[in-house]
Order: structure tokens, then C-alpha cells, then sequence
């Protein structure tokens, strides 16, 4: 059941979020907060369904649902305990603090900073976070800022086309454990891994998640794209401090990972291979030392560039490469 | 513009922002407050109507009297569209940040932090510090790694800000490299790669160059010229071009949307899909097919297809004498386990 599903006659009486509003606006007004009992019996939207006859059972849940639902929007309702009686929370009372329901005031922005935050909120283009991220600054905007100058000239954008990116941001966000079909390359099935999900990385234009394996208590990455079904959200939880600093060291784990794992190539001069790597390498003798993260992922890469460069070294890296180009021939070589 | 918010806790989000904002603005028409918001003028209409059916319960069976409501004034509403607020009965405040706004604007700004001229003035460290103050809860680590800024970007930035024209050599795979002197109108950053749009003096239109394929990059004295031109959307090919008919197993779809964005014709039977796709160059196809080891099978035209084995082919005779194929990569050092 969700909000919306109220009685018709009701419904049409008091669409929910009216009764979501006013139920912010009673909070807000009280210092010493509201019992339920008042709030069910004086705040419009329950109290004509009070009136209307509905059961308390029925008015109870709906506000149960409705403090959830206005939590997951950021509101912080408060519940405050009778003092004699705390456990017993028919006399709880309950209230939404201004101080932490609103922006803080003292947070101000220069004209540059908002042309910068302009530009931030931009980057998701038409992906669902860009609502998101137009929400965030229309807030920011009503602390009374005059816009700057945009800033002109770039159109830089984060793509996000991964069906596992947005269960996985909320898993986080709710610190609960998550399970997905994880399948990698060379395999033939995929493997349902279960992990405690603490950052979102994209690194190299490629989104992945860091996490604790809990089968394994080790830390992580996976590449979202390698995700091949749904990401279910377990019951189970974890402690929000494992989130701290987890960005950091998921992006630690992969640069550290790249200074380890470098290939020798040999590049032909002047060619598409030459410019995109050598970019990214540093010169050897025998030709360009270039970092990767993935064996399967720089593969891929380096066999579309087929007679321009030349894997030396690891071994297991031209092996994949040639693979790949014989594959490529057998497929594109038959006659049609 | 966004469809109207399906669900009621997202009407009230918009409402619990709506107050603050004309509060803020004094008075502001429908239209206005409709872009700002990302909803149509009628949408806007109905958030305010119902703006006044809420307020402060009152007590005592004295429920909602008139001035426990908020209230606009209605002629200015009916006869000229615009709004204003005359009684206010709380939600002053702009709320915090969700967890989810906050997170949405880090990742960004940590985009925006890799942009030449930004990422050094220090404004994003101060950002990243107060958004993290203005979240109603912590927002989950949306971390975008940063990329070097080397110097064909800090000159293309610095002739962005001059209004000059760049000149530089371009190497377009498979092409004779050949000397470009451009109004730079627009930088894309797209999957961690970067293009610059701009007027091409040798072409006589608008082009875009991948700014790995770019060297020697110079800033001249020539004023820009076309610098309001509209920049066509990234990959647009319009009407010119070739088509080539290629199939691929559906279950890589996927990984080939680069390409499926700007294909004509798409149909899938059974496992395998089949895609026309128009490409500058057919032949070019060669490197997607190599790339994809054998998932791509170029159908047509023919030429294209004998270029992908033909590179596939050349690519293989390097390795002629090494070691025969070993075993396959089982220890991947993908921390991925």
C-alpha cells in the first residue's frame, strides 16, 4: 500500500500530499511536539477520515507510512519518549526541529561556486540522478543567490546506463547487504555474489561498486557492467561507519592496482594506437609501458587496434588479445 | 520538461521547496516558477492552488481557520498568471539536501573538478565541505576519478576564454594526418573521453576532434569567428555517411550502444541481433569488430567485412612464432576475486 491508496471519497477530498504538508507544518509549529492522538484528531487529511469513521488501526498505519515516506524525503521527525514512560510510545510525542529540517543559513555560496555547482548539476544529462541533482540546487537556490556568469564552453557529462546503479546507490544509503549475479568473462555462468555495497566509483568511463565480499570478508570491485541481473537488497545490514572514507579507498585499490599491473606493448608511430596510448604509458626500449585494471577490459581495447600495436608482455594479456583477433577472423573471414 | 511527479511524497517534496522560492521571489509568474521547478505552467497552477488548502491544524474544533492557511493572492493569479504569497504559515526554510541531491552534485562537482581553471581554484574543495554540511543524511560515495589535465586541454581551455582559434594537427584512424586551425565553440567530456567541437576553417563547418588525437597544438591570434554557432548534438552523422549491416549476439547489446545509438534499424530473433548502422567510414568497423572478438559479424558491404579480417589477420601474423596460445586467464587481478 502506498500513499495514494486511500479511500475514493477521501482521495478526492484530500489528495495525500496535502495531508503530507500539513502534517510537516503541525510538526514544525510544536516545540514540545504532538501525540499521535492529537495529530490523528487535528491534523486535516486524518481527521476528516477520523470523522469519516475510519478505524484508528487504519488512521495509524497511514501515519506510520506517512512519517516513513517523509524521512526517506529528509524531514527529520523526531520522537520524543514520555519521560516516565519511555518505552511506551502511545504518549510519544512527535515534532520536526527547524534547526534540523532546514539548509543551514550560514551556508553561502559565491557567484563562483554557484556557477561551478551549476555545471556539477548538469553532468547526468537525461539520466534519473539529474532530477536529483536540479532538486539539490533549487534548494541551494533559495538561500538567496544571484547567478554568476555560467560557465561556458564545456559540456562535461558522467553516463550512467547500468540497471544495477540505482538499487545499488540505495543499498548504500540504507547500509543493508546486497546480492547480485555476477558473471565474468571466460566464464559460462554467472555467480551470485553477496556483498555490503559502501562506495560507486567510475573509474576509466566505467562504473563499479567497492564492497565487502561477506562470504569471503575481503574488500572488493566489481564492474557494474558485469552485473548481469538484479541487485536484491537483503535484510540484513551493516554499521554506517564501514561507508566512511570507502570512496577513497576504492579508488586507492584501483590506482594502486594499476602501478602493479603494466603491459609492455610495442606501438606503430603515427597510428591510432600510438596516440591513445602512449598518453597513458611511459616509453621503454621495446616500446611503451602502459598500467590497466582489467586484463579482459585492456584486451578488448588493444585487439581493436589490431596490427598497430603488439603485446610483449604478461602473457596472459596477448593471450587474451589473440584470442580475441582470432575470433574476430573467423567470424568476419568465412565467405558469405 | 518532466512528466508530472507520480508519486505524492514527490509532489510534496516539490511543495516543501515551493514556499521558500516564493517567499524568495516575492512575486513571480507561472511560467517562471514552472521552468524552475521542471513542471508545466498547469502543473505549477495546481502546486499553488493546493498550496492553500494547507496550514497549521488549529485546536479546539477551530480547525484551519483562514489565517492558519498559507493564502496567494488570487486576482493577480486569475488575471495575469503571476504569483505571489500574502500569508506564510511556515516551511520558511528551504529543506536540506536528500542524501540522494547531495550525492548527485559530489559526483558532479568531482567532474567539474578535472575541468581546466577549476580544479585548482580551490572553489571545489569548499563545495564538496559545505554540501557535505547540508545533507539531512550521509550521502552514499559516488567517487568519478580524475583524469590529468595535460596541455592540449589547458590550451584548449585557455583559448576558450580568449576567443581565439587553436591550430593543431589531427590523426583520424585510418586517415593522413592533416592540419586544423578551429574556433573551439565547446568541450564534450563523454565516458571519461574528451572532444572538442568547434568551427573548422578547413572544412567550412562545424566538426568534432577527440583530443587524444591531437597534437601540436598551438593558440593563434585569430579571433573567433563562429563561436555562437550551435554545436550539432555529439555524434550526430545526419544524413551523410554509409550504412553497414552487422549482427552481434543480443545478450552484448550493451556494449556496443555507442554505436546502437546512431543505428537506423534494429531487430533481434532469437539470440542474435541485427543492426544497419551508419558509420563515416565502413571499414572503420574493423577495430569494433577486433575489439569484440568475434561477437561482431559485419553482413555488409563486403569490403568492410574483408577489412575486419584482413586487420584481424595482419594482427595475428605479429605473434607468428611466439609460443602457441596458452592456457586462458584465470587469475584475473581484477580485485574482484
Amino acid at each position: 500500500m502506498s500513499a495514494d491508496d486511500l479511500p475514493a471519497s477521501a482521495a478526492a477530498r484530500n489528495a495525500p500530499e496535502e495531508r503530507l504538508l500539513n502534517l510537516v507544518v503541525a510538526l514544525m509549529a510544536t516545540d514540545q511536539g504532538l501525540t499521535k492522538d492529537t495529530i490523528l484528531g487535528s491534523v486535516s487529511g486524518y481527521r476528516e477520515q477520523a470523522e469519516a469513521g475510519a478505524s484508528k488501526d487504519a488512521l495509524e498505519k497511514m501515519f506510520e507510512r506517512d512519517k516513513e515516506n517523509l524521512r526517506a524525503l529528509g524531514v527529520p521527525i523526531e520522537t520524543i519518549g514520555d519521560r516516565l514512560e519511555p518505552d511506551d510510545l502511545r504518549q510519544a510525542r512527535y515534532r520536526v526541529p527547524t534547526s534540523e529540517y532546514a539548509l543551514p543559513e550560514e551556508i553561502t555560496f559565491t557567484p563562483e561556486e554557484i556557477a561551478v555547482l551549476n555545471l556539477a548539476a548538469g553532468v547526468w544529462g537525461e539520466a534519473s540522478l539529474s532530477v536529483d541533482a536540479r532538486s539539490g540546487l533549487r534548494k541551494l537556490g533559495s538561500l538567496g543567490i544571484a547567478v554568476d556568469e555560467p560557465i561556458i564552453g564545456y559540456s562535461p557529462r558522467i553516463s550512467l546506463h547500468e540497471a544495477a546503479f540505482a538499487p545499488l546507490q540505495r543499498a548504500i544509503e540504507q547500509c543493508r547487504v546486497v546480492t547480485f549475479p555476477y558473471l565474468k568473462p571466460g566464464e559460462e555462468h554467472p555467480r551470485t555474489r553477496r556483498i555490503r555495497p559502501l562506495a560507486l566509483l567510475e573509474y576509466e568511463g566505467r562504473w563499479h561498486v567497492y564492497g565487502i565480499d561477506v562470504e569471503i570478508e575481503r574488500e572488493r570491485t566489481f564492474l557494474l557492467s558485469r552485473i548481469v541481473g538484479a541487485v536484491k537488497a537483503m535484510r540484513q545490514g551493516f554499521d554506517e561507519s564501514l561507508r566512511e572514507g570507502a570512496g577513497e579507498r576504492a579508488l586507492q585499490g584501483l590506482e594502486d592496482l594499476a602501478r602493479r599491473q603494466t603491459a609492455l606493448l610495442e606501438v606503430h608511430p603515427g597510428t591510432e594506437a600510438a596516440l591513445r596510448l602512449h598518453r597513458r604509458g611511459t616509453p621503454e626500449i621495446q616500446g611503451v609501458r602502459v598500467p590497466f585494471v582489467d586484463v579482459h577490459i585492456f584486451a578488448d581495447e588493444l585487439a581493436s587496434y589490431g596490427p598497430e600495436v603488439r603485446v610483449v608482455d604478461p602473457p596472459a594479456l596477448r593471450d587474451e588479445v589473440r584470442r580475441r583477433l582470432q575470433a574476430a577472423l573467423e567470424v568476419n573471414g568465412a565467405a558469405r | 520538461m518532466t512528466a508530472r511527479p507520480v508519486l505524492a511524497t514527490d509532489r510534496a517534496a516539490l511543495m516543501l521547496q515551493l514556499v521558500p522560492y516564493l517567499i524568495r521571489k516575492g512575486e513571480v509568474s507561472v511560467a517562471e516558477a514552472a521552468t524552475d521547478f521542471d513542471v508545466t505552467p498547469a502543473q505549477m497552477r495546481s502546486m499553488v492552488e493546493k498550496l492553500t488548502v494547507i496550514g497549521r491544524p488549529g485546536d479546539n474544533g477551530y480547525w484551519q481557520m483562514a489565517n492558519d492557511l498559507f493564502d496567494i493572492d488570487w486576482d493577480l493569479l486569475d488575471e495575469h498568471d503571476r504569483i505571489s504569497l500574502t500569508n506564510a504559515v511556515g516551511l520558511e526554510h528551504a529543506p536540506r539536501l536528500t542524501a540522494r541531491e547531495a550525492a548527485a552534485l559530489l559526483a558532479g562537482l568531482q567532474l567539474a573538478r578535472s575541468l581546466p581553471g577549476v580544479g585548482d581554484s580551490g572553489v571545489v574543495a569548499g563545495l564538496l565541505a559545505k554540501l557535505a554540511g547540508g545533507a539531512s543524511s550521509t550521502p552514499a560515495d559516488l567517487i568519478v576519478a580524475p583524469e590529468p589535465v595535460d596541455d592540449v586541454r589547458g590550451s584548449v581551455d585557455e583559448a576558450l576564454r580568449h576567443g581565439v582559434a587553436v591550430s593543431f594537427t589531427y590523426k583520424a584512424p585510418d586517415a593522413p594526418a592533416t592540419t586544423r586551425t578551429v574556433d573551439p565553440v565547446k568541450v564534450h567530456i563523454a565516458e571519461g573521453q574528451w572532444y572538442l567541437q568547434g568551427w573548422c576553417h578547413l572544412r567550412q563547418a562545424m566538426r568534432t576532434f577527440h583530443l587524444d588525437r591531437v597534437s601540436d597544438l598551438v593558440l593563434t591570434d585569430i579571433a573567433i569567428t563562429h563561436g555562437e554557432e550551435q554545436p550539432p548534438a555529439l555524434f550526430d552523422m545526419g544524413e551523410t555517411g554509409n550504412l553497414v549491416h552487422i549482427r552481434f549476439p543480443a545478450a552484448v547489446a550493451s556494449l556496443l550502444r555507442g554505436y546502437l545509438d546512431r543505428a537506423q534499424a534494429v531487430t533481434t530473433s532469437g539470440e542474435l541481433t541485427q543492426a544497419t548502422i551508419r558509420v563515416a567510414d565502413p571499414t572503420s568497423l574493423k577495430r569494433l569488430a577486433a575489439g569484440r572478438g568475434g561477437d561482431v559479424e559485419i553482413l555488409e558491404p563486403a569490403g568492410a567485412r574483408e577489412a575486419a579480417a584482413e586487420w584481424a589477420r595482419s594482427a595475428l601474423e605479429q605473434y607468428t612464432g611466439d609460443d602457441s596460445q596458452g592456457r586462458a586467464v584465470s587469475d584475473s587481478a581484477h580485485p574482484e576475486g
